[in-house]
C-alpha cells in the first residue's frame, strides 16, 4: 500500500479561550469553571491543530414552569420545573457543564424577583451560569442589570446582546465582571460588527461569546451552519473580530419545530413522538457541534446524554 | 477602459422628477457635466417606464445628443423604448441590457443587429447569478456568445457583464467577478468585450465609505482587463486612481501601491502587507479594502477601524 500524506493547513489564527464562572479563588462561588475555545483548526481535525477543550453543554432551566414547552420535555424533568433551584440541581445531575437560567415572560418579573431567582439558583448549583432575559429589549435590560449586580464576580454570561440592544447589558457586564452573549440573526457581517461594537465599549473580547443563531434541522439550519463555518474560517485565518467561541441554542430551536412540538396532525410514519422530538434536538445539536459550536444549550436530558457521547467520541481521537 | 457615465439614473430623485416634468435642460446639463468630466459614453436609465417609455427614450436621446457627441447607452427593460431610442440616435448606441434568460435573449439581441448597436449581456440566467467565476463565464460561453454569433453580432459589440455584487452581503462574489472578467478576456479569438457596473460593489455600504471601495475595486477590475465600466465620472478620487494606473504613476506611496495592486492582480497574484506602507493611513485603508474585496477579511461597516 502506498502511504498517503494527509495535507495539513497551517492556520494563523486561534479561537479565544473563554472561561465561564469563577471559583472562590477568583471572587466567585462556583465549585468549578468551564473553559471553551482555543481551537487552532477546524472542528475535530486533531491531526492538524489543537482542540484544547470539548464543547460545553448547558441545560436550560426557566424561572418558572414553562407554559409553552412540549409535554415531552415537562414529563422528562417532572416536578423540578416548578422550582428553578431544584431544576438547576437536576440539570447538574443530568450532566450539564453549565446551567442556563432563562426568565420567561410573565407579570411577576421585577428587579427583586430577578435577584431572588438568581440567588436561589446560584445556591443550588456549583456550575457556571448563563442568564438570559425573556428576549424583549427593555425587559431584558431591566432584569439583567440587577442580575449582574446580584451575581457580582460570578462571571455569568448575560444575554442576549443584539445590535439594537447591547449597551446596557455590556455596561452591566463591565461593571460587575461578567461575560456577554452577542447574538445576530444568521449574518456573518453583523456578527463581526457586533463584536466590534461591544469591544468599542472596552469589554475585553475574552468576555464575549458570539451567538450566530442557527435554525433547527429542517428549518434553515444549513444556512446557520454555513454562517458558523464562515465565521470559524475567518477566525482561523486571523480575523481578530471573529475569534469568539460560539454559543448555540439547539434546544430552543429544535423544540420550536413542528416535528418536536406536536403529536397531532402528523403522518404516522413519523413514529413515536418522544423519540422523534429527542432525535430532532440531538441531530440539530450534532450538526452544530460539527460546525464548531463551543457551548450548546439543550433542553432534554436524553439529548444531553447523546450529544455528550458524540462529543466524547470526537474528542477521543 | 471606457467610462460609461451613470448619473442619469432613475433611482436619483432629481432624475425621476426631471423625467416626469420632461425637463430636457436638466438632462443636457448633466450630460455635459459628465462628458466634460471624462465620460466616453452616457448611460440613460429611465426605469421600466411601461407606459411612456417609447416617448421618453427618443425625447431624451434627441435632447442629449444636441449637446454632447458621445455614444449613448439605452438602459431600460422596455424594448419598445429602446427601439424608439435607437431610431433617432446619431451614433452607435449600447443596449443595456439582455440577460441569458431565454425570452430576453430571443428578443433583445436582434435589435442590436438591426440597428448596429452594441449590447450589454449579463451572465445571469433563470437560476440567478452564480457565485463562481467559471459558472458565470459558462453562461457567456453557452448562451450569450453563441446567440451573438448566430446573429452575426461582432465580438467587439458584445459587452459581457459578469455582474458586480455588493461586498456587504455578497462578499464571496467580489473576487469571483474579477476572475470572471479575466477568464472572459481569454475566451475566444477575438474575445468578447466586458463591462461592469462598478458602484454595485458598495450597495448597502454607508455612503461615506462607498467611494473608497468603488475605486479600489476598479483598479482590480482594470487589472483583469475590463473594457467598459459604468461609473460616476464626477468622482474625482476614482478618476485619480484610474489615471495613476493608466500612467503607471509611482510618484507617491499610494501610486506605488496601486500599481502593485494592478500588476499583482494582472499576474493572478495577491497584494500582501509587504507591498504596503501601513504607516500611511491612506495606504492602510486601501489595503484593508483590498482584503475585504479578496473576501479574506469579513466585511463590516467598521472594517476600516479594525
Amino acid at each position: 500500500m502506498p502511504t498517503i500524506e494527509v495535507p495539513k493547513e497551517k492556520w494563523s489564527g486561534k479561537v479565544r479561550e473563554i472561561t465561564l464562572g469563577a471559583t472562590a479563588a477568583d471572587g466567585g462561588t462556583r465549585a468549578k469553571t468551564v473553559t471553551v475555545g482555543g481551537e487552532t483548526t477546524l472542528p475535530y481535525l486533531h491531526f492538524e491543530g489543537d482542540i484544547p477543550h470539548p464543547p460545553a453543554i448547558a441545560i436550560e432551566v426557566q424561572d418558572r414552569k414553562p407554559a409553552d414547552w412540549s409535554p415531552v420535555l415537562l414529563e422528562a424533568w417532572g416536578d423540578v420545573t416548578e422550582d428553578p433551584a431544584a431544576w438547576a440541581k437536576a440539570a447538574e445531575e443530568a450532566g450539564a457543564d453549565v446551567v442556563m437560567l432563562r426568565f420567561s415572560l410573565h407579570d411577576d418579573l421585577s428587579a427583586e424577583y430577578a435577584r431572588e431567582t438568581l440567588r436561589v439558583v446560584l445556591d443550588a448549583t456549583g456550575l457556571p451560569l448563563i442568564v438570559f432575559g425573556p428576549g424583549q429589549a427593555e425587559l431584558d435590560n431591566d432584569l439583567l442589570v440587577p442580575v449582574a449586580e446580584e451575581g457580582k464576580g460570578e462571571k455569568l454570561v448575560l444575554g442576549v446582546c443584539e445590535d439594537k440592544n447591547y449597551r446596557t447589558i455590556v455596561a452591566a457586564a463591565l461593571a460587575h465582571g461578567h461575560l456577554v452573549d452577542a447574538r445576530c440573526p444568521m449574518d456573518v457581517n453583523l456578527s463581526k460588527q457586533l463584536n466590534i461594537l461591544i469591544s468599542d465599549m472596552n469589554l475585553p473580547l475574552e468576555r464575549v461569546v458570539m451567538d450566530p443563531t442557527t435554525g433547527a434541522l429542517g428549518y434553515g439550519m444549513e444556512y446557520g451552519y454555513s454562517v458558523m463555518e464562515r465565521l470559524r474560517l475567518a477566525a482561523l485565518q486571523g480575523d481578530g473580530m471573529t475569534q469568539q467561541p460560539m454559543l448555540v441554542t439547539p434546544g430552543e430551536e429544535a423544540w420550536r419545530a413542528k416535528e418536536a412540538r406536536t403529536e397531532e396532525g402528523v403522518p404516522e410514519a413519523w413514529g413515536d413522538w418522544a423519540e422523534r422530538a429527542v432525535n430532532w434536538e440531538t441531530l440539530t445539536a450534532s450538526a452544530l457541534v460539527e460546525s464548531g459550536a463551543d457551548i450548546l444549550v439543550l433542553r432534554h436530558p436524553e439529548s444531553v446524554k447523546r450529544v455528550r457521547a458524540m462529543i466524547d467520541a470526537l474528542m477521543s481521537n | 477602459m471606457y467610462i460609461i457615465g451613470e448619473n442619469i439614473h432613475i433611482i436619483s430623485p432629481s432624475v425621476k422628477d426631471a423625467v416626469a416634468g420632461r425637463d430636457i435642460k436638466f438632462f443636457q446639463d448633466l450630460a455635459v457635466k459628465q462628458v466634460e468630466a471624462g465620460a466616453d459614453v452616457l448611460d440613460l436609465n429611465i426605469g421600466p417606464q411601461k407606459k411612456a417609455g417609447h416617448e421618453i427614450m427618443p425625447w431624451l436621446v434627441q435632447g442629449v445628443q444636441e449637446v454632447v457627441d458621445v455614444p449613448l447607452s439605452l438602459d431600460t427593460t422596455n424594448l419598445t423604448a429602446i427601439e424608439e431610442g435607437l431610431k433617432v440616435a446619431k451614433s452607435q448606441c449600447i443596449i443595456n441590457s439582455t440577460s441569458a434568460e431565454e425570452e430576453r435573449l430571443e428578443k433583445v439581441p436582434p435589435l442590436a443587429k438591426q440597428y448596429g448597436a452594441k449590447i450589454i449581456a449579463l451572465t445571469m440566467g433563470k437560476g440567478g447569478i452564480p457565485v463562481g467565476a467559471e459558472e458565470r463565464v459558462n453562461i457567456a460561453l453557452e448562451k450569450l456568445i453563441p446567440r451573438a454569433m448566430e446573429l452575426d453580432i461582432p465580438m467587439e459589440d458584445l459587452l459581457i457583464d459578469p455582474l458586480v455584487l455588493t461586498v456587504s452581503g455578497c462578499q464571496e462574489y467580489c473576487p469571483e467577478c474579477v476572475e470572471a472578467v479575466r477568464i472572459l478576456k481569454v475566451a475566444g479569438d477575438p474575445p468578447p468585450m466586458t463591462n461592469v457596473g462598478l458602484s454595485n460593489v458598495s450597495n448597502a455600504v454607508p455612503r461615506e465609505m462607498r467611494p473608497l471601495i468603488n475605486r479600489t475595486y476598479c483598479v482590480m477590475l482594470m487589472a483583469a482587463g475590463v473594457d467598459y465600466a459604468i461609473v460616476d465620472p464626477l468622482d474625482e478620487d476614482l478618476k485619480e486612481f484610474i489615471r495613476i494606473v493608466n500612467e503607471r504613476d509611482e510618484g507617491t506611496g499610494v501610486g506605488k501601491l496601486l500599481v502593485a495592486l494592478y500588476d499583482k492582480t494582472a499576474a493572478m497574484d495577491r497584494l500582501t502587507a509587504d507591498d504596503v506602507d501601513l504607516g500611511d493611513p491612506e495606504q492602510a485603508e486601501i489595503f484593508k479594502t483590498v482584503q475585504i474585496l479578496y473576501n479574506d477579511i469579513i466585511y463590516t461597516d467598521s472594517y476600516l477601524r479594525v
